[in-house]
């Protein structure tokens, strides 16, 4: 027999589906600041945050939004090399492949791109932008300059690339947007929409606000790690569910499964 | 799926040490408390047995322990048990005669009813060994006699440290035969601040203030005590003032 809590740890493997995508206060916030940037004469865009703070999701949905109104396009996983990164450029600029054996020439490709001044206007989104080199950055700025390709750089915000990032863009970027962790409430709202979007009513409302409030404590409003404990504390009440139901309440989620789950995945020790 | 008995083992190895600083706390808290009962059950003897060390004196419950008292006619108020133990009399013999009579030629004078006319003969330093019972605890002292002055500053001290009525009662009474009035209404003061049923203090405080040119004040105190109590050895010291 099939457990309620598989369809709902489901629910939480996390993915960057824009179909999945929870619109929160947070999240619209963000969403809106970005569409006003790139609205704006601006050659660069600093998408900012900690990992897991929803800047993927965020730069996947502004593409769907905008894909029929602009020439926007998203770059996912960063080039291996440079050599592949400007293969992908030459084909956004050009529409077509580079034929093969070939490469292309930088100082050609920033020609290319002055001579489509006025024509075309071009949308770079880079996700995980820190794997980009400092050289490779400073071609993505030349590039830039020529006012045709406008790029929206997305970065992990970690303690060490903090300093990094805002030396580096500083005098570069012109306008920075950081995304923070979620509030208890957005994460609160996040949980329960998503498990609403699937009808799992009974189970959202199985999660009381003292599980959200130790949800939060141990993910500290990180999007990532918040399906990361839920999938986790859903497939321990799945296994109960299936082997040892006395051990299970279905209208509440215990502080001990909670806590198993936060064992499991390292947030606390013994 | 987990294997859940490992997780489950190490959630109540997580439980217990999350726990044990609670555990700690509850220990401590019930060490404090039952140490705080402890305390106040004997408090009496403790603070007794603190008096007796700021005091020099060693005390033990089981054995006699010795204190030091002013040797006045006034002493006559404490139950003493009479296992007076006779010291040789020397030269220089100080005769100190504890005589109602004297309360005769002073009309504000009142009379203490368990005054009992005791005549000793000490030498100088004088010191008789007494064994005095309290009847409450049932402590037997060893009672060293003596009239040096600094004896006096010594029950004072003593007083400042337990505030027993026993002592601000006798500095009262000894004062007031004496004569200081200042120091005689001081020390009834100090003694009704503490009880004020004891009637002996209202007798001196008014003596004393009648004697000290007061005795509108003196009939006025009287009175009301009077009142309150229907005290007949008030009664006859107001007579005596009213005269």
């Amino acid at each position: 027999m099939k457990s309620r809590y598989e369809a709902a740890k489901n629910v939480f493997i996390d993915s960057v589906d824009i179909d999945d995508y929870i619109e929160l206060n947070s999240a619209v916030a963000a969403y809106k600041q970005l569409e006003h940037s790139m609205n704006k004469p601006l050659k660069m865009i600093l998408l900012f945050g900690r990992p897991g703070t929803g800047k993927s999701i965020l730069l996947n949905r502004i593409t769907e939004k905008l894909k029929h109104q602009k020439e926007i396009h998203y770059f996912d996983t960063p080039a291996i090399d440079e050599k592949e990164f400007f293969h992908k450029l030459f084909k956004v600029l050009t529409k077509k492949n580079l034929p093969k054996n070939t490469e292309v020439n930088f100082s050609a490709l920033v020609d290319f791109c002055k001579n489509l001044r006025g024509k075309r206007e071009i949308i770079i989104l880079l996700d995980e932008a820190q794997m980009y080199g400092p050289e490779m950055m400073e071609k993505i700025r030349l590039i830039s300059d020529t006012r045709v390709v406008k790029f929206i750089v997305s970065l992990h915000k970690t303690d060490d690339e903090d300093l990094i990032a805002k030396e580096h863009f500083q005098s570069r970027i012109w306008e920075v947007i950081e995304l923070k962790n979620a509030t208890k409430d957005d994460q609160t709202s996040y949980i329960h929409k998503k498990l609403l979007k699937k009808n799992l009513f009974e189970i959202a409302n199985s999660i009381k606000d003292k599980d959200m409030k130790l949800i939060h404590a141990f993910t500290k409003g990180n999007f990532r790690e918040c399906n990361k404990l839920i999938f986790t504390i859903f497939e321990i009440c799945e296994y109960y569910d299936k082997n040892e139901p006395s051990k299970i309440k279905y209208d509440q989620i215990s502080k001990r499964i909670i806590e198993m789950a936060a064992l499991k995945l390292g947030y606390i020790n013994v | 799926m987990y294997d859940i008995k490992p997780l489950e083992e190490e959630w109540k190895r997580y439980k217990k040490k999350k726990m044990k600083p609670w555990y700690v706390l509850m220990v401590l808290f019930l060490l404090l408390s039952s140490t705080t009962l402890f305390f106040l059950n004997y408090k009496d003897l403790i603070l007794a047995k603190l008096a007796n060390i700021d005091n020099n004196v060693s005390v033990s419950l089981d054995k006699p322990r010795q204190i030091t008292v002013l040797v006045d006619k006034s002493l006559t108020a404490l139950e003493v048990k009479k296992e007076i133990i006779k010291k040789e009399i020397n030269n220089n013999k100080l005769k100190i005669k504890t005589e109602a009579s004297s309360a005769i030629d002073d009309p504000m004078k009142y009379h203490h009813p368990n005054a009992k006319k005791v005549s000793i003969s000490i030498t100088e330093p004088v010191k008789k060994v007494v064994k005095v019972e309290k009847p409450r605890k049932k402590m037997h002292l060893n009672i060293i006699k003596t009239t040096s002055a600094s004896a006096y500053k010594d029950v004072e001290k003593r007083f400042s440290d337990t505030s027993d009525v026993d002592d601000s009662l006798f500095l009262a009474r000894t004062y007031f035969d004496k004569g200081n009035n200042k120091k005689a209404i001081y020390w009834a003061v100090q003694t009704n601040k503490i009880n004020s049923d004891i009637e002996e203090s209202w007798l001196i405080f008014a003596g004393a203030k009648a004697r000290s040119g007061h005795k509108n004040e003196a009939i006025r105190i009287l009175s009301s005590y009077v009142k309150r109590s229907n005290s007949y050895e008030a009664k006859a010291l107001l007579k005596r003032l009213k005269k």
